[in-house]
């Protein structure tokens, strides 16, 4: 009996630290500020990119606050946010339960997810159940949007298959480029954009000489690179996450080979990142696709240019920011945008008001546009290519050539 | 035998009701999937000394075997469960050579071959079988209700497992094995035979825990489902409670994960050196886990 009321204890005591984890008293009829809710990865594979992100979206919210809340329409005032944030540890499995906490306990008004594909996944089918506006600052896999799914809205990056749009339209009509490498990280955010290069190059005069696959975690190019020369491109596209991107250009420094054209994704989103890795020399004549602070974005009509917010950003913040602080802080505007807009505060009402402002929102990160299943096309990624200045590099976009600010310099040096 | 019945039926119980009683569905399922996996490491670690690193192999295959069946062969979900089950069990027939390995080279080499399975799953060049890197969609299938309940079946089946297997001849032989294989084998006992039957009944509970996973989650990629924290978690949790035991595991996940839940929400800056400091006091002082310490006191844990 006595054993049996010890083992019942240790029970009850474990199922207390679970439910222990606080329900939230809330009245939904007084909004005297709104909850917003959202994960960030304070550790693990994603913690650059998300903390990054995170930034943004808090500096959101601390500068509506600091101007009295945000315009919601369907109150006729302004409300203040609050922020509520959780820990994943760049892990889904410890992200579905804290999306959940945020929308059955904390009750949040607003759903903003993590950084990324893989820890937006698991807050889709949980905030479609919930009847819950998913916010996707940055999950791009195109398993995420589906059009019977009104509950998801991809703010601040297109989804990941029409990125390579430009480029590969760059290589079809640049006359120089006839045969083209392509080395690519099997995830579903680079291996979309493979399969989309290849697609759009097939059947046009540009030949496809090398096309391989390698892991996520693949930190050593050494044999690649000489794979790829022996292939003889005349120009090198690599795809991967920022370690892939900084091991193939550091890779590349290290071999000494020389390719006459060589692109990459993250020098053109976490900047800072890779001249750290890399070093300005190493990313001398690399291409990439340009994102804010790269790509400036100064004629908006909602929210500031990004020359003001990277002025006020390092001002207030004392750093500089990067796309994903950009991208987190674009994410807000947008909420900011469907509250002003909406009539109701019900989560549908909010996914019409995006709808109503789709296609005609200009903001720093340039045009919000979304498809009816609430993926963005609106940001489509221009080609840019770093070149020498001083003792660093500056950024010149080279395609579409409408919006080009200088000719590529071709073979690299 | 009373008493690990009664444990097992509160067990159930508990997680059965507790959805009326707390909103937070995923956080009861995630502890109710980390339950099953470690009674399936409790099944195979417990009872013959296996410790398989990677267990999320057998989870993953589950997953991906049950939401495949959906997506492709146009299967209900639960018979799609079944499949999970099934196939994590073929992946275990043809991993049953690596049970002539022992200790630290069994749990790496079981711990590759989950690699290979994740490098297979997401393999470009087999986007059309398994969707490659670019993750599964569920969304046609998706009831959180129903997988909710079909992941309590499951952690009813896995406690039945281990109840059998604590009071069957089948479970005596197993430990037996684990205690001495060779005085084992002089007794009498079919080593090759039992321990080979105590890997794939742990595969299919991973098999099948996978699959209702899948279920639930509804969208995920090879990363979320072949994730290695799957497998350390089920570990420790099992190791955490007292391994061979059918109460162990259950006290395990419900302490360990509800402290992770509770200071990862609570104190997410402190999150790591509490769990960490956890985890060390548990390896010095209590090696045996929970169980050890309650035995030590007298009492008998089922």
């Amino acid at each position: 009996m006595m054993r049996q009321k010890g083992l019942a204890g240790c029970v009850a005591i474990a199922a207390l630290a679970l439910i222990g984890l606080g329900p939230a008293a809330w009245a939904a009829d007084a909004p005297a500020v709104l909850k917003l809710g959202t994960l960030y990865a304070g550790s693990g594979a994603f913690a650059v990119p998300s903390t990054s992100e995170h930034e943004g979206l808090k500096f959101w919210v601390d500068q509506v606050n600091a101007a009295g809340g945000t315009y919601v329409k369907a109150l006729g005032r302004k409300v203040r946010l609050r922020l509520i944030a959780y820990n994943d540890r760049s892990s889904t499995t410890t992200a579905a339960p804290l999306y959940n906490q945020l929308i059955t306990q904390d009750k949040v008004d607003i759903l903003v997810s993590d950084f990324g594909s893989v820890l937006t996944s698991v807050a889709v089918p949980i905030a479609q159940t919930h009847k819950m506006l998913l916010f996707d600052p940055t999950g791009t896999g195109a398993a995420l949007f589906s059009p019977d799914n009104p509950y998801v809205v991809l703010c601040s990056l297109p989804t990941s298959a029409i990125w390579p749009y430009a480029l590969a339209d760059f290589l079809k009509k640049f006359e120089p480029v006839r045969r083209v490498a392509l080395l690519y990280a099997t995830n579903d955010f680079t291996g979309s954009q493979a399969a989309t290069l290849r697609e759009r190059l097939r059947g046009s005069r540009v030949e496809l000489v090398y096309d391989q696959g390698v892991a996520t975690n693949t930190s050593n190019y050494a044999v690649l690179l000489h794979n790829v020369e022996a292939a003889r491109p005349d120009a090198v596209i690599e795809f991967g996450y920022a370690n892939n991107d900084i091991a193939f250009l550091q890779g590349l420094q290290a071999s000494g080979l020389k390719f006459k054209m060589v692109f990459a994704i993250f020098p053109g989103q976490l900047f800072s990142l890779l001249r750290k890795n890399v070093s300005e020399a190493g990313l001398a004549y690399t291409y990439t696709y340009p994102t804010p602070p790269l790509l400036a974005y100064n004629k908006v009509n909602y929210g500031p240019g990004l020359e003001a917010f990277l002025r006020e950003y390092r001002q207030k913040r004392g750093e500089d920011a990067n796309f994903l602080t950009v991208a987190g802080y674009n994410t807000g505007l947008v909420i900011g945008k469907t509250l002003a807009t909406a009539d109701k505060l019900d989560q549908l009402a909010l996914r019409r008001a995006v709808e109503q402002f789709s296609g005609k929102l200009f903001t720093l990160d340039g045009l919000f546009k979304v498809d009816r299943s609430g993926a963005q096309v609106g940001e489509l990624l221009p080609v840019g290519q770093f070149l020498p200045s001083g003792n660093g590099v500056k950024m010149q976009v080279v395609f579409p050539f409408a919006l080009a600010t200088g000719k590529p310099v071709y073979p690299a040096p | 035998m009373l008493k690990a019945v009664l444990t097992g039926v509160a067990t159930v119980g508990l997680f059965a009701l507790a959805p009326v009683f707390y909103a937070n569905q995923t956080l009861l399922f995630s502890a109710m999937m980390y339950l099953v996996l470690a009674q399936g490491i409790n099944v195979l670690y417990g009872f013959t000394g296996y410790l398989p690193f990677g267990y999320v192999g057998f989870f993953g295959a589950g997953a991906y075997a049950g939401a495949l069946s959906v997506l492709r062969l146009g299967l209900s979900p639960v018979l799609a469960l079944v499949v999970g089950g099934v196939v994590a069990v073929l992946v275990g027939v043809v991993l049953v050579p690596l049970l002539r390995l022992s200790g630290a080279y069994f749990a790496i080499a079981n711990l590759a071959a989950a690699q290979a399975l994740y490098y297979v799953v997401s393999n470009p060049d087999l986007q059309a079988l398994t969707n490659g890197p670019y993750g599964i969609n569920l969304a046609v299938a998706y009831n959180a209700t129903a997988s909710y309940a079909a992941m309590v079946a499951l952690l009813g089946l896995a406690l039945a497992t281990v109840v059998y297997l604590r009071h069957s001849r089948l479970g005596l032989a197993l430990r037996a094995i684990r205690e001495d294989r060779i005085s084992a084998e002089l007794a009498g006992i079919n080593v090759v035979r039992e321990r080979t039957i105590a890997w794939l009944l742990s595969a299919l509970l991973a098999g099948l825990c996978g699959a209702a996973f899948a279920w639930y989650i509804s969208v995920f990629y090879p990363e979320t489902v072949f994730s290695l924290n799957v497998s350390i978690f089920a570990i420790v949790f099992a190791l955490f409670g007292g391994a061979a035991t059918l109460a162990g595991p259950i006290v395990g996940t419900l302490v360990l994960y509800g402290l992770y839940s509770a200071i990862g929400i609570s104190q997410p800056e402190y999150f790591q050196l509490i769990f960490g400091l956890v985890i060390v006091g548990l390896v010095l002082f209590l090696p045996d886990g929970l169980a050890s310490l309650s035995e030590r006191a007298g009492f008998e844990v089922p």
